[in-house]
C-alpha cells in the first residue's frame, strides 16, 4: 500500500515528562496506567482522539506521543496518576515538541541524580532509620506509622537542611 | 510567566514531608514558593516557620469557628476555612477576616448557593478548589465530587467570587507542576486566563493584603 501523504498524516506532539516515585516503575506498568488514567478520565472516545503512546520509558523520564491538538488532556492524565502497584508515583511533565528527536534534545538531556541507599539512626525531625538520599534529599521510614498513613505514603521526606548531621 | 503559587500544602507534622522539602520540590517543579497551611489540631508545632504560614480551620460549629477566627487571625498570614458543613461555608463567607473557603463540596451536598456566593465576594472571602480529587479518587466517587466542583465553578464565575486552585498536598508525591494544574483546572470549566489567575494573581493579593494590613497596624 502506498503510505499516506506527509499532509495528510496525523500531527503529533511528543511530551517529555519525569516521574519521582517510591519505588522502581517498569514500563508496562507505567504504560498499563497511562491508558487506565485516560480511559478513566475521557473515556473511550475520548482516549480514541488522543493516539496515545508511551514512546520510551527508562525508569525515571520518557516521551510520551499525542494528537497535536490534546497536549493539555495529556498533561491533566499524567497529573491524575497518584499510584502505580500501590507504590505513590508523581509524573512531571517537562515540554511539548514535535519530534521525538527535538524532544529528546530539548528535554530529555538532564543529569539523572543518583539514588544512594543509606541506613542511619535520625531522631530529628522525626525519629526513625533513613533509608535513601538523593541530591539534597532524604527519605525517612520513621517509627511512629500515623503520619505515613494519614498522608498515604512510605516515607517521610527531609532535606539535608533538617538534618546535618547525615551528609 | 507569572509567579505561581500553592497556599494549601500541609507540612510536618500533619503532612509527611518536612517545609524545607515541600520547598525544594515545589520549586524545582516551577512554583515561586508555597504556602503551608496545618489544620487547626497542628497548628502549635508549625509557628516559628519563616516561610508563608497559614491556618485551616476546622470547627464543628459556627460558635467555635467564631472563637477560632478570632484567636488565629493575628498570627497567621492566611485563614483558611475547612469547608463541607453548609452551616460552617456560610459563616465563614460572611467573616471579612477569612481569606479562603477551601473545599466546600466536602460535605453531602455542593455546600454553597447563590446567598452564599454573593456573601463571599462582598467580603472577599476566595474559594478554594482541590485539585487532589483527580489522584486521590477514582470513579464514581470521583465523578460525583467533580460534579459538585463544576457547579461551584459556575456559582462563582456568576457572582465573580475569586478563585484558587490548590494541590491540597499531604506530601511531595501529591505536588503537581503548575501546567499540569492548569490543565486540570480547565477540566472544571475555568477558563485560562481564570486558571492562571487561581494560581498566582488571587493568592498573592491575598498576602500582599494582609502584609498590608499588618504595616497599618
Amino acid at each position: 500500500m502506498k503510505p499516506l501523504q506527509p499532509t495528510l498524516r496525523n500531527r503529533f506532539r511528543y511530551v517529555a515528562f519525569t516521574i519521582s516515585s517510591e519505588g522502581f516503575v517498569r514500563k508496562r506498568d507505567l504504560r498499563a496506567e497511562v491508558f487506565r488514567a485516560a480511559k478513566s478520565l475521557f473515556g473511550d472516545i475520548g482516549l480514541g482522539k488522543l493516539r496515545l503512546k508511551l514512546v520510551t520509558f527508562d525508569g525515571t523520564k520518557g516521551l510520551v506521543r499525542c494528537h497535536y491538538e490534546h497536549v493539555i488532556e495529556l498533561q491533566a492524565i499524567l497529573a491524575s496518576i497518584g499510584k502505580i502497584e500501590n507504590n505513590r508515583i508523581c509524573v512531571t511533565v517537562l515540554g511539548a515538541s514535535g519530534t521525538i528527536k527535538a524532544a529528546i534534545e530539548k528535554y530529555l538531556q538532564i543529569d539523572e541524580k543518583i539514588r544512594r541507599i543509606i541506613s542511619s539512626c535520625v531522631t530529628v525531625p522525626v525519629s526513625g532509620k533513613a533509608v535513601r538520599m538523593r541530591g539534597k534529599e532524604i527519605d525517612i521510614i520513621p517509627e511512629d506509622r500515623e503520619i505515613i498513613d494519614r498522608a498515604d505514603v512510605h516515607f517521610i521526606g527531609i532535606t539535608i537542611d533538617d538534618n546535618e548531621r547525615l551528609i | 510567566m507569572p509567579d505561581y503559587i500553592d497556599i494549601s500544602v500541609h507540612a510536618l507534622p500533619e503532612g509527611a514531608d518536612s517545609p524545607n522539602r515541600l520547598d525544594l520540590v515545589a520549586r524545582s517543579l516551577g512554583f515561586a514558593g508555597i504556602g503551608l497551611t496545618a489544620h487547626s489540631p497542628y497548628w502549635s508545632q508549625l509557628a516559628e516557620q519563616d516561610a508563608i504560614s497559614g491556618i485551616e480551620i476546622v470547627a464543628h460549629s459556627v460558635r467555635d469557628l467564631r472563637k477560632k477566627i478570632s484567636h488565629f487571625r493575628d498570627s497567621a498570614t492566611i485563614l483558611s476555612v475547612h469547608g463541607g458543613d453548609e452551616r460552617i461555608n456560610r459563616a465563614a463567607c460572611s467573616d471579612e477576616r477569612v481569606d479562603l473557603l477551601m473545599h466546600p463540596e466536602k460535605g453531602e451536598r455542593s455546600g454553597l448557593n447563590q446567598v452564599t456566593a454573593k456573601i463571599a465576594e462582598k467580603n472577599g472571602v476566595a474559594l478554594g478548589f482541590s485539585l487532589s480529587y483527580f489522584w486521590k479518587k477514582e470513579g464514581f466517587e470521583r465523578s460525583r465530587i467533580l460534579a459538585l466542583q463544576h457547579q461551584n465553578v459556575a456559582l462563582c464565575q456568576k457572582f465573580a467570587v475569586p478563585v484558587i486552585i490548590t494541590t491540597d498536598a499531604f506530601s511531595h508525591y501529591d505536588l503537581r507542576a503548575p501546567s499540569q494544574l492548569l490543565a486540570l483546572a480547565q477540566l472544571l470549566n475555568l477558563e485560562k486566563t481564570e486558571t492562571t489567575a487561581a494560581l498566582s494573581d488571587t493568592p498573592r493579593s491575598i498576602i500582599k493584603r494582609r502584609e498590608q494590613s499588618w504595616e497599618a497596624y
